[in-house]
């Protein structure tokens, strides 16, 4: 419900984001990636440049959680639940 | 429901939060049916990534980000590809594609099709979801990490 008051309102043009909370966006989005996260302030990181980089953060990101779904298949498959529950224990801890 | 309309607040739950709300989905797979039979793999490996995916998007807050309710939306209708955009949005963001540098247009609408629910979004929204989005995904892969690790090392 709150998406769609958000969206009429962008579109009645009140809500036009200034460039300034664009770039603070830009530099939020810039310290995730481990690839610029270290870059120093001086030299600065172009926007689409951050973009670029995020685009392929997320696709590694996607492709380790294809990687990990498989191991984790093959691992349960093998595994009885009471070693899965240790496992559990373990981690809410 | 007030709370993700002003704010770029992009901070996520701990690790716990996220650890137990995976193992649920896994045990609840475990309990539907056993994943022990070797000629369904496949089905297998996909049923984890959606628990994955779905139980990362309840972590992260459930319908209270726009990703995690895009996300939770593409799941329960039991469809894993990303939706196509409406026509509409694409008119919008063509109109507003002028006021910013086409290069910056170009990438952010490469990310449009990572983030789930981009499509619709706003530029400066896209960002904010995808800063949230990024920290819940790599708090994600963490926590299979450590499953994997936790189970293979026993």
């Amino acid at each position: 419900m709150s998406g769609r008051r958000s969206r009429s309102r962008q579109s009645s043009g009140t809500s036009r984001i200034s460039e300034d909370q664009i770039n603070d966006l830009i530099i939020k989005l810039q310290q995730l990636l481990p690839e610029l996260r270290d870059s120093r302030r001086s030299d600065k990181v172009s926007a689409a440049r951050v973009l670029q980089e995020t685009c392929n953060y997320i696709r590694n990101l996607h492709r380790e959680v294809d990687d990990l779904s498989e191991r984790l298949s093959e691992l349960l498959a093998n595994t009885d639940t009471a070693q899965a529950a240790l496992i559990r224990s373990l981690l809410t801890q | 429901m007030a709370s993700s309309d002003k704010t770029t607040n992009t901070d996520i739950p701990k690790k716990d939060v996220f650890a137990l709300h995976f193992l649920q989905s896994l045990s609840n797979l475990k309990a539907q049916n056993p994943l022990d039979s070797p000629d369904k793999a496949n089905v297998c490996v996909k049923k984890i990534k959606l628990a994955a995916y779905v139980s990362m998007a309840r972590s992260a807050g459930g319908t209270s980000r726009l990703w995690s309710r895009a996300l939770l939306r593409r799941a329960a209708k039991g469809n894993n590809k990303i939706p196509r955009r409406k026509k509409k949005v694409t008119w919008h963001r063509k109109r507003r594609s002028n006021r910013r540098a086409p290069v910056v247009e170009e990438a952010a609408e490469r990310l449009r099709n990572l983030v789930p629910g981009g499509g619709a979004m706003e530029t400066s929204k896209l960002m904010e979801e995808t800063a949230h989005y990024i920290k819940c995904l790599s708090m994600q892969v963490k926590v299979m990490q450590c499953i994997v690790n936790g189970l293979s090392t026993k």
